[in-house]
């Protein structure tokens, strides 16, 4: 049978560090050789930003960061399911060893592993056959029981909602608060704008918070 | 106890992060019209703050599918890198030809694994040790405790393996190459 795609282009993985190598030395040269040392030294982002995969949603480049600003981690739809360790453990990490001071959960408009809920919600209940289906099976569920047919943008808001309530009920957190408040937070980032917005449910140890 | 973490005046750390989105939406307005995403190259990459992809590879967005987790691993039992790895090498809008492992020096992740190599073997008390206990028996097995540099290279190596075993990449090849590396 005859391929259709083409092999990997080695161009791609030369583009990348060719790119890397003129931004290190452009950094370099900006900040007299002193942003990289002083940066190695240790990181204290005071943001945690659990957010999607999507290639179009690169936190550090959409809120103009530096790198040591926002501790990241990423993942199909920004979920933060309780199990997960991974996510779990990002977490802890950043909350117990960085100490950062904010979470903030990101859904992004167009959300393709949403999309594929909302898909997955209008066809029969089947059980997951892949990681991905087991996945993407509250998100599922979330969209079987609570939001109007096909509406992504709902189910994406929806979904902030529920992750950062996860994150409100962690473990991670509960520990923590005995120390110091955390705050967490939920955003939208809009693709077609380029700009987030603040979902207004934000809340830390003693409750719902006003932003 | 008190607390020697006071957290910052609510509102500033967030209205800094929203203002600068908004003056780099208005930078930027040209960028805003892609509405699908088709990037070539998915990063396996450490959650460390210092290590934004895009950033330091000085891309737009739409470039770089991203997943970042803790010293930058790959568990052929974690469902969460998996959907990553399906969902960019598999979905139709996306079939990345690239797969890039990164790693970083003065990883945290990998120098806790290192010091939990030197200490004694206990079972993992929590989600973290649970997470970093893969890369610590290696780092045990094959006395890279005191070393961090060769472990975390070390590293990058058996995440690169990983991925390269997993069945995802087994079927895919079965279509089109994915080359990944490290």
């Amino acid at each position: 049978m005859a391929s259709t795609f083409s092999d990997p282009s080695p161009m791609i993985l030369t583009n990348i560090l060719g790119r890397n190598e003129k931004w290190a030395e452009a950094m370099n040269d900006a900040t007299k050789g002193q942003f990289f040392p002083k940066s190695a030294e240790g990181q204290s982002p005071k943001v945690l930003w659990i957010g999607c995969a999507d290639s179009r949603v690169p936190e550090s480049v959409v809120t103009n960061s530096y790198p040591g600003d926002i501790f990241t981690h990423r993942n199909i739809a920004n979920q933060f399911h309780p199990t997960d360790d991974s996510a779990v453990s990002v977490l802890t990490y950043a909350v117990e060893h960085v100490k950062v001071e904010h979470v903030i959960l990101v859904g992004h408009t167009n959300c393709g592993g949403a999309a594929a809920c909302v898909k997955a919600a209008e066809a029969a209940q089947s059980e997951p056959t892949s990681a991905l289906d087991r996945w993407l099976g509250p998100l599922t569920e979330l969209a079987r029981t609570t939001t109007p047919e096909g509406d992504l943008t709902a189910l994406v808001e929806a979904n902030v909602r529920v992750q950062v309530s996860n994150i409100l009920a962690s473990d991670v957190l509960e520990r923590e608060w005995k120390l110091r408040d955390v705050h967490v937070h939920g955003w939208v980032y809009e693709l077609e704008t380029g700009k987030l917005r603040d979902l207004g449910i934000s809340a830390g140890r003693n409750g719902p918070l006003q932003y | 106890m008190t607390s020697t973490f006071l957290p910052s005046p609510p509102s500033k750390i967030l209205s800094d992060l929203l203002n600068r989105n908004e003056k780099w939406t208005e930078a930027n307005s040209g960028l805003f019209l892609q509405e699908t995403q088709s990037p070539k190259v998915l990063w396996i990459g450490c959650a460390d703050s210092r290590v934004p992809e895009s950033v330091i590879t000085n891309f737009e967005p739409g470039m770089i599918f991203t997943h970042r987790n803790i010293a930058n691993q790959f568990h052929a039992d974690d469902d969460n890198a998996i959907s990553v790895l399906i969902y960019a090498v598999e979905n139709p809008k996306m079939r990345v030809d690239h797969i890039i492992v990164v790693g970083h020096t003065r990883c945290g992740g990998v120098e806790a694994c290192c010091k939990a190599a030197q200490a004694d073997d206990s079972p993992p008390a929590n989600a973290l040790q649970r997470w970093l206990a893969p890369l610590t028996e290696f780092a045990r097995n094959n006395g890279l405790g005191g070393d961090l540099s060769a472990l975390l290279e070390a590293n990058v190596r058996m995440q690169v393996d990983n991925v390269l075993k997993s069945e995802v990449l087994e079927r895919e090849w079965g279509i089109r190459d994915v080359h990944v590396h490290g």
